[in-house]
């Protein structure tokens, strides 16, 4: 049930004579790579969420479609590098297709309606990959360039975790210049604040609607492309996952890059240290700090004031 | 004439009851076994349930299953073990269902809107994980095993048709008592704080109270449905928990019409016998759910008494 890519390392245990810095400071290494993909997942899901208004319920699926996406790929002879590029684009494609098609037709109704219908989505989506693929686990190989360790001077740490690592902040360094520095990203800012207005101004609204829904799409796909050699690839990957981004979002404050890189970075950590000191309170750990949180905090540690209320 | 108009809808809709409470007497003879009739009740409990939290008080809850779960388990875990009354272990169900539903909605309901979904259904995976985990007292993922099933004061509930008519009892009273809820100023309070929030807190209520009372009596008819579930099944399983449970009350309250008590009832009919019809389709189902689920939301939101209602038959 636990889909953590720090599994493996369960079986070290709260040992005690395993417990000297150098395992700390793996295990916290490790929870920054499975927060690097609560980072993106959420990302994915708050850009999603300022723009549209809309909890996308399918952002755990299209996780899980990403991976599956990349393990085609490399099935057909392609490398995993193309992999990695062609899997996102081929989610953010499949997103699109549903914002167009269906998501579209929804937005002058009530937003529970919407998120019923990424809750379809989100069945539809793994239901025909389990048809397609089956059940069972698929791997994806490490690409050979980034197999192996690196030798940090106090660590070795494996190259393809610090490559998720480094992928990570390049997207949410990329994703927030995006947004603040470029015009369509003053447009797509403007639009999360007054839509109407945008599309008044003479611009494509919806054009730039379906955009920002296949890009946080996208971003999903990648962060499910990225895990896939971590774990093995499975139907149901993004279920439990879309929990954890939940909780993230809510922490961290729905419809901002800032709350969910912390929270995202947090919760990946809690999870991966919990384990390893106390497992059976890992999982339940994170969910009593999002209810710390919304008593104390109920907008997250970065929501703001009056959006989307 | 409008008055005409009125009385005439008025006599429509009783007769629309009597028969709907008449065809709930003599289902049993009609299906092709009697436990699917029990099923059937257990779950238009639960969506009419279910139904004061999402059509009334406009709160997307992902986590009813939790409540239903709870119910379940702690009737289950009272008869098992301490060989209780069938009533008290019932009543135990439904308000350990309602104490749970305080925190869940307290903190919930903090976050308007979308945020609840998110919330609710993370908790119940919570839950589900913690009764997964705890196997010393829920016995983990193989649920909780070999309940028997008490005897009412004395009468046996061994044959499943007498079963049958003890659940139903209790569904015409749960309905007795959510037909007065939504009737009461209380009920009208909480349409006017789903239409507007704002509006209805300026006049005076307090949006937060009412809409954790709803949740909580929302959770204890559900924990209700689970209890029962419990006695119906000898058996509780994990799944009870599962947040496909909660997706499938959704589905059935929408699609029988959310808001009108009477949509969710004939939601949760419709659904179970659906099933059953296509049990050979098992690994299918939720391919089917997430399709309906797609189909329904574009172009049946209102669900089938909300569209009855609009062309006015009832």
């Amino acid at each position: 049930m636990v889909l953590s890519p720090n599994r493996r390392f369960q079986g070290l245990g709260p040992d005690e004579s395993l417990m000297n810095t150098t395992t700390l400071i793996m295990m916290l290494f490790n929870g920054l790579v499975f927060g690097s993909y609560l980072v993106l997942l959420s990302l994915g899901l708050s850009i999603i969420f300022g723009m549209l208004g809309v909890v996308n319920f399918a952002q755990g699926a299209l996780y899980m479609l990403g991976a599956y996406a990349g393990y085609t790929c490399l099935l057909f002879g392609l490398n995993f590098w193309l992999a990695l590029l062609v899997a996102p684009l081929v989610v953010a494609f499949i997103a699109m297709l549903a914002e167009r098609f269906l998501i579209r037709h929804l937005y002058k109704e009530a937003d529970i309606y919407v998120v019923l219908l990424t809750f379809g989505l989100m069945l539809v989506f793994e239901e025909v990959v389990r048809l397609i693929f089956g059940d069972l686990g698929r791997p994806i190989a490490v690409p050979d360039l980034l197999s192996g360790v690196v030798n940090l001077g106090f660590m070795y740490y494996p190259k393809y975790r610090l490559f998720i690592i480094g992928v990570t902040a390049l997207c949410a360094f990329g994703t927030w210049w995006f947004l603040i520095r470029t015009k369509l990203g003053s447009i797509i800012r403007a639009g999360t604040d007054d839509s109407e207005m945008v599309d008044a101004l003479g611009i494509h609204i919806s054009r730039i609607y379906t955009g920002v829904f296949a890009f946080g799409a996208g971003l999903a796909g990648l962060a499910g492309i990225l895990a896939g050699p971590l774990q093995e690839v499975t139907p149901l990957m993004g279920n439990e996952i879309l929990i954890q981004i939940f909780v993230v979002v809510v922490i961290g404050g729905l419809g901002s890059i800032a709350g969910s890189i912390v929270a995202g970075l947090l919760i990946g950590e809690i999870i991966t240290l919990g384990v390893l000191f106390w497992p059976t309170a890992a999982m339940t750990s994170i969910y009593v700090l999002m209810a710390v949180v919304l008593l104390v905090r109920p907008r997250g540690f970065f929501g703001r004031v009056g959006f989307h209320e | 004439m409008a008055d005409v108009h009125e009385t005439n809808r008025k006599r429509r809709e009783k007769i629309f009851y009597g028969l709907a409470v008449l065809v709930l007497f003599f289902l049993p003879f009609f299906i092709p076994y009697k436990a699917l009739g029990s099923q059937i009740l257990i779950f238009m409990l639960f969506a009419m349930g279910y139904d004061i939290c999402l059509g009334y008080a406009g709160m997307l809850s992902f986590g009813h299953a939790a409540f239903f779960g709870m119910g379940a388990y702690v009737t289950g875990l009272l008869i098992l073990h301490q060989n209780a009354n069938i009533l008290v272990a019932i009543f135990a169900g439904v308000l350990c269902s309602a104490l749970l539903a305080f925190p869940v909605g307290y903190t919930a309901i903090r976050r308007r809107g979308i945020y609840f979904a998110m919330v609710t259904l993370a908790y119940a995976q919570m839950f589900y994980f913690i009764a997964f985990k705890w196997t010393s007292l829920t016995g983990g993922d193989d649920g909780l095993q070999g309940i028997p099933r008490p005897d009412f004061f004395g009468i046996s509930l061994q044959s499943e048709t007498r079963v049958y008519y003890f659940i139903l009892g209790f569904l015409l009273i749960a309905i007795l008592f959510a037909f007065r809820v939504v009737h009461s100023p209380f009920g009208h309070a909480l349409v006017s704080i789903r239409e507007s929030e704002q509006r209805a807190q300026s006049i005076g209520f307090n949006p937060a109270r009412f809409k954790l009372l709803a949740f909580v009596i929302s959770a204890s008819l559900c924990g209700l449905a689970g209890s029962l579930y419990c006695i119906l099944q000898n058996f509780v399983p994990l799944k009870t928990l599962h947040w496909s449970i909660s997706g499938d009350i959704v589905m059935m309250t929408i699609l029988g019409g959310m808001g009108t008590l009477v949509g969710p009832l004939f939601g949760g009919m419709f659904v179970v016998l659906v099933r059953e019809v296509l049990s050979t389709y098992t690994h299918l189902w939720a391919l089917i759910m997430g399709v309906s689920f797609i189909v329904i939301v574009l172009v049946f939101r209102k669900g089938v008494i909300g569209e009855l209602k609009k062309r006015a038959v009832i």
